[in-house]
C-alpha cells in the first residue's frame, strides 16, 4: 500500500475514534461506556504517537516496532475491560456485576499467567514477548467473549439497540482479524493484501460503527429480538 | 460461594476456548502477529517469532575471526 493512502487510512481512523469520544461526551454517556471510550481516547493517543515515531523514523525502525507492540498491548487491555463492561451492561437486571468483575480479573490474570508460561520457556527476551504474547492471546479470548455476550443477548432476549450495535460491531472487528489471518496462512500470497491493507480498513470501521451508535441511536431504542435471530421455541 | 466458582470457571473455560482456537487459527502459521489495534501500519517484521530485534549475523559461531594466513 503507497503511503499516503496509508497515511489518509491512519488519519481517518483517528478522526472517527475521536469522533466517537465526541459524540459520547454530546449524549453525556462518556462515563457510563468509560473504557469504550478510554479505548477510544488512547487509540487516538497511541495513533498520533505511531505517526510521529513512523514519520521520523520509518516502518523499520526498532523504536517504531517496539512502540507499536507495547501500545497494543495496552489498548487490547483496555478492549478487554470494555468488553467486560458490556457483559455488566448485559446482565445488570441479574445484579452479577461483582462477579463479572471477578471473572474479567481470573481471566486476564490466567492469559497473563498462561502468556508468561509459553513465553518464559523460548525466549530470554521475556518482557518483550510476553507483550506481544498478551496482546495476541487477550484478542482470541476477546473473540470467544464477544461470541459468548452475543449468545447472552440473544438468550436474555436484550433489545436496547445501542447495546446489540457496540457488540455486533466488535464482533465482526474480532472475527475479520482471525479470518484474515487464517486466509493468509492458508493463502500466504495474500499477506500483503489481507493484513496490509484490509485490516487498517477494519481498523476504521469499528469507530465508525460505535460513533455512529453514539450519534444517532437513541437511549429507549429498541429491537426486536425476533429480528436479530431465528431463536428455536 | 457457588456464584464465584461459577464465575472462576466459566473464566477458565472462555480462556480454554480461546487457546485452543488460537491455536487452531495459527496451527500453520508463521508466527506473525494476528491483529493489532489502531489503522497504524503494521510495523515490518524481519523475522517471524515477535517483535524483537534480529541478533547481529555471525557467520561461524560468536568467536573471533582467526588471523589470516
Amino acid at each position: 500500500m503507497s503511503g499516503s493512502v496509508s497515511y489518509v487510512i491512519l488519519f481517518l481512523g483517528t478522526f472517527l475514534e475521536a469522533l466517537v469520544v465526541v459524540c459520547a461526551v454530546r449524549r453525556k454517556i462518556l462515563k457510563r461506556y468509560f473504557f469504550l471510550n478510554l479505548y477510544m481516547l488512547l487509540c487516538v493517543c497511541v495513533t498520533l504517537g505511531r505517526y510521529r515515531i513512523l514519520s521520523q523514523e520509518g516502518l523499520t525502525s526498532l523504536t517504531y516496532r517496539y512502540f507499536y507492540f507495547y501500545s497494543d498491548a495496552v489498548l487490547t487491555i483496555v478492549l478487554f475491560f470494555g468488553l467486560a463492561s458490556l457483559y455488566a451492561y448485559v446482565l445488570e437486571e441479574l445484579k452479577v456485576e461483582r462477579y463479572v468483575r471477578l471473572g474479567a480479573i481470573v481471566l486476564l490474570v490466567g492469559t497473563a499467567w498462561f502468556s508468561y508460561s509459553v513465553v518464559s520457556q523460548s525466549s530470554h527476551r521475556i518482557l518483550t514477548y510476553f507483550a506481544f504474547e498478551l496482546s495476541q492471546n487477550l484478542y482470541f479470548v476477546g473473540l470467544v467473549l464477544t461470541y459468548a455476550l452475543w449468545a447472552t443477548i440473544l438468550k436474555m432476549r436484550e433489545s436496547r439497540t445501542l447495546l446489540v450495535q457496540l457488540v455486533l460491531s466488535l464482533g465482526v472487528y474480532f472475527s475479520a482479524g482471525a479470518a484474515g489471518y487464517a486466509l493468509t496462512n492458508l493463502y500466504p500470497n495474500l499477506y500483503t493484501a489481507s493484513v496490509v491493507r484490509i485490516e487498517p480498513i477494519m481498523g476504521c470501521l469499528l469507530p465508525l460503527s460505535w460513533a455512529y451508535a453514539f450519534w444517532r441511536v437513541p437511549d429507549d431504542a429498541r429491537l426486536s429480538p425476533a429480528r436479530l435471530a431465528a431463536v428455536p421455541r | 460461594m457457588s456464584r464465584i466458582l461459577a464465575s472462576v470457571s466459566l473464566a477458565m473455560l472462555v480462556l480454554t476456548v480461546a487457546m485452543g482456537l488460537k491455536t487452531v487459527v495459527t496451527k500453520h502459521g508463521d508466527g506473525s502477529f494476528v491483529m493489532a489495534n489502531g489503522t497504524a501500519p503494521a510495523p515490518t517484521l524481519s523475522q517471524k517469532n515477535g517483535p524483537d530485534p534480529l541478533p547481529a549475523p555471525w557467520k561461524n559461531g560468536p568467536d573471533p575471526l582467526p588471523a589470516p594466513w
